[in-house]
């Protein structure tokens, strides 16, 4: 049983080592260094930017002296933000990704999963019918039209909400909202699905024969088994969220680590796309890995069973 | 007592198999793509995708052979057109509409812009604007939008001709130049769009494809080799899958990236990176199928692995892999317009439905039409993708066949 929990933590450890490693050649493999603009430097100014970045060191000594940064979390000075390491705009950024991408999961959990436990409920009558149609719209409209139509009509239109910035607590709504609205309707598509299948099983006849109230049937004993596909999907929707930022800070303006990624990819900041990549990906491999764990110790069946082949 | 058996001629005549038939229950024998069909026709929400799917193939298809414009033409003249705009009378046969920018416009009866007409004068103090027509002067009168006591009259601006003045639109008419209006460059949105649809569906055709040949080569060889091989090559599966791919996807589109070859670029990211469902889901199928006497059949008649894999078990998983096709295309269409709409698409003049819905943010307030056309075509074709994909799901899986 621990065999198992120390397998995919080594397995973690292995593939940051590798998107790290990964990402650094990737990197490297661009053409042109990290100084090439379209006005060219002087020969002179290049060299010495070079040597001051250590550019011209042998390529693995470069590689060997970026892992030993990260090690010690230290992502080098950002190119273009002079004055800035990478540490001090993820510093900067994180917090407020982490706030609204915190919020976001909270509103999935909150409406998606009541959703479909309605829409289970009342299958096939009108509820759930306009629960399903709203969810497929979720799935299918993308975020970054979202955003921008809650912008117009809410903050362009009708000026009910600040169009962008995090002052007050309103404007927290619209960048929440268009982070969630994709899981929200997934999260309700799948927690009906199961639900669905769940309350046609055995051991809730049971449990209605026994003369149990509605509500503690469906609460106590049919949602914990139908949540587990749910649970399986928390790991993607971190990933949902992390992405979605990209476009949502973008839109609303807001400072976050989406914001500086995209930024620093349109200013081809070399340090800064190297160390948010790697920071994004090691911050999602975490938070599946947590998932995964958590997931394991809710139904012991998936410890035991094997993970291939049907 | 020996009862000696005696046969007739005609007790060796063959029988009639028709009487015979003709008492048996029989049904037509239906092929599995006939049933499939059968069940998938049932599904009116499948059906309704399926057109939505033809529909959107057939206008980007055609479209743009239809349309007298070409995606990259621009009259300057008119950029900013909406699709429906309010107009003021000057003559009989004539309208004028006044653009966000204050380009005096002439529109015939039918809606067609005929003209901009040339402004002679501009007084800023007083905010009138002059203009020239038939050689007379078309004077609008901007005041009512910032003299205070002129400003609660519920004028916009009023349009004086031949000295008779206007102070309401007459009607609110239909763009019959530009159907769907005009971009910041004066080009024809519709025309754009259908180009749009053009990119963004061959986009994530070929990249689907190509994702399919990498999944289920990947997932049959993994599956069929078995043993350690397997076991890596799926050990490789798991750490690809742990990685969020859009970021790589974006790490390559930076450096792959060349100006004008954005195209491209964006299928071969989307292209290689997004295979390893596609071959855990062939890998899985033919695990399960590979100890069946089928195939074990064709083994003891000396028939290659690769003919194995090729002839008897990519057939029989083609229903997952059609309905995990479906599904990857409105992914790839959304992955597609999210990279553009971060500004890693295709480059101008093309146009994707992402790169038109970056370029009508920046004014979104005051042409919003030019964000909620490609906004709605990206809808309509996940809308109609993701149907499909379900119906074919439920009518490609034998589990849920009812009879």
């Amino acid at each position: 049983m621990n065999q198992y929990y120390v397998k995919r933590i080594v397995s973690a450890i292995l593939t940051i080592l590798l998107i790290a490693t990964v990402t650094f050649f990737m990197m490297k493999a661009i053409p042109g260094g990290p100084f090439s603009r379209e006005r060219a430097l002087p020969a002179e100014i290049i060299a010495a930017l070079n040597n001051k970045y250590k550019l011209n060191d042998p390529l693995f000594k470069q590689y060997v002296d970026y892992m030993l940064g990260l090690f010690t979390f230290d992502l080098g000075p950002s190119f273009r933000r002079l004055g800035y390491t990478v540490n001090e705009l993820i510093a900067i950024g994180f917090p407020v990704s982490a706030k609204i991408g915190f919020l976001a999961i909270m509103t999935i959990v909150l409406i998606g999963i009541p959703l479909g436990v309605i829409s289970a409920l009342r299958q096939s009558k009108l509820t759930d019918y306009v629960v399903m149609v709203l969810a497929t719209l979720g799935v299918t409209i993308p975020s970054f039209v979202l955003a921008t139509l809650y912008i117009y009509f809410f903050a362009g239109k009708w000026k009910l909400v600040p169009a962008f910035g995090l002052e007050s607590g309103l404007a927290y709504i619209g960048p929440v909202l268009a982070l969630s609205g994709y899981s929200i309707s997934f999260v309700a598509r799948l927690t009906r699905s199961s639900m669905l299948e769940v309350l046609r099983q055995d051991y809730v006849r049971t449990a209605k024969a026994s003369g149990l109230s509605e509500f503690q049937v469906v609460f106590k004993y049919a949602l914990k088994n139908a949540l587990i596909p749910v649970i399986t999907y928390m790991g993607p929707m971190i990933a949902a969220i992390l992405t979605g930022s990209f476009v949502v800070e973008r839109i609303f303006a807001l400072p976050g680590m989406g914001y500086m990624y995209v930024e620093g990819v349109n200013n081809r900041d070399y340090t800064v796309i190297m160390g948010t990549t790697v920071f994004y990906a090691i911050f999602y491999v975490v938070m599946v890995l947590l998932v995964d764990i958590g997931y394991t110790l809710a139904d012991p069946r998936i410890r035991l069973g094997k993970k291939y082949g049907e | 007592m020996v009862n000696k058996m005696s046969h007739t001629k005609e007790d060796f005549l063959p029988i009639n198999v028709k009487a015979l038939t003709n008492n048996e229950q029989i049904r037509p024998s239906i092929t599995f793509w006939a049933d499939v069909w059968r069940r998938f026709k049932k599904n009116k929400l499948a059906l309704i995708g399926l057109v939505g799917v033809i529909i959107v193939s057939l206008f980007g298809i055609f479209g743009p052979y239809v349309t007298p414009y070409s995606y990259s033409y621009q009259q300057t003249d008119y950029s900013n057109v909406p699709p429906t705009f309010p107009v003021y009378r000057v003559d009989e046969n004539h309208y004028v509409f006044l653009t966000g920018q204050y380009r005096l416009l002439l529109i015939s009866n039918e809606g067609e812009i005929v003209s901009r007409l040339l402004l002679t004068a501009t007084d800023p103090i007083n905010k009138i604007y002059t203009y020239r027509y038939n050689d007379e002067s078309v004077i609008i009168d901007f005041s009512y939008r910032v003299v205070p006591s002129r400003m609660n009259l519920g004028i916009d601006y009023t349009v004086t001709y031949n000295n008779s003045t206007v102070s309401q639109p007459e009607r609110t008419i239909h763009n019959k130049t530009f159907l769907l209006g005009s971009d910041n460059l004066g080009r024809d949105l519709l025309t754009r769009i259908m180009y749009g649809a053009r990119i963004s569906l061959s986009v994530a055709l070929i990249a689907t494809l190509v994702n399919l040949v990498i999944g289920v080569a990947y997932g049959s060889i993994s599956a069929m080799s078995g043993g350690s091989t397997d076991n890596i090559m799926m050990r490789i599966v798991d750490i690809i899958d742990s990685i969020p791919l859009l970021i790589y996807v974006i790490l390559l589109m930076v450096i792959i990236n060349k100006p004008g070859s954005g195209y491209w670029t964006i299928i071969l990211t989307l292209g290689t990176l997004y295979w390893v469902g596609m071959a855990r889901l062939v890998r899985g199928q033919i695990l399960g199928m590979k100890e069946q006497e089928f195939v074990l059949a064709a083994r003891v008649l000396g028939v290659s692995n690769n003919r194995i894999i090729v002839r008897h078990m990519i057939p029989n998983t083609i229903g997952p892999i059609i309905v995990s096709l479906t599904m990857m295309i409105p992914t790839a269409v959304f992955t597609e317009s999210f990279l553009s709409f971060i500004g890693l698409g295709v480059s101008a003049p093309q146009a994707s439905w992402g790169t038109l819905a970056n370029d009508a943010i920046s004014n979104l307030q005051t042409y919003p039409y030019q964000l909620f056309f490609p906004s709605i075509a990206i809808a309509i074709t996940m809308f109609a993708f993701n149907f499909l994909g379900d119906g074919l799901r439920t009518a490609l899986d034998p589990r849920l066949r009812k009879g």
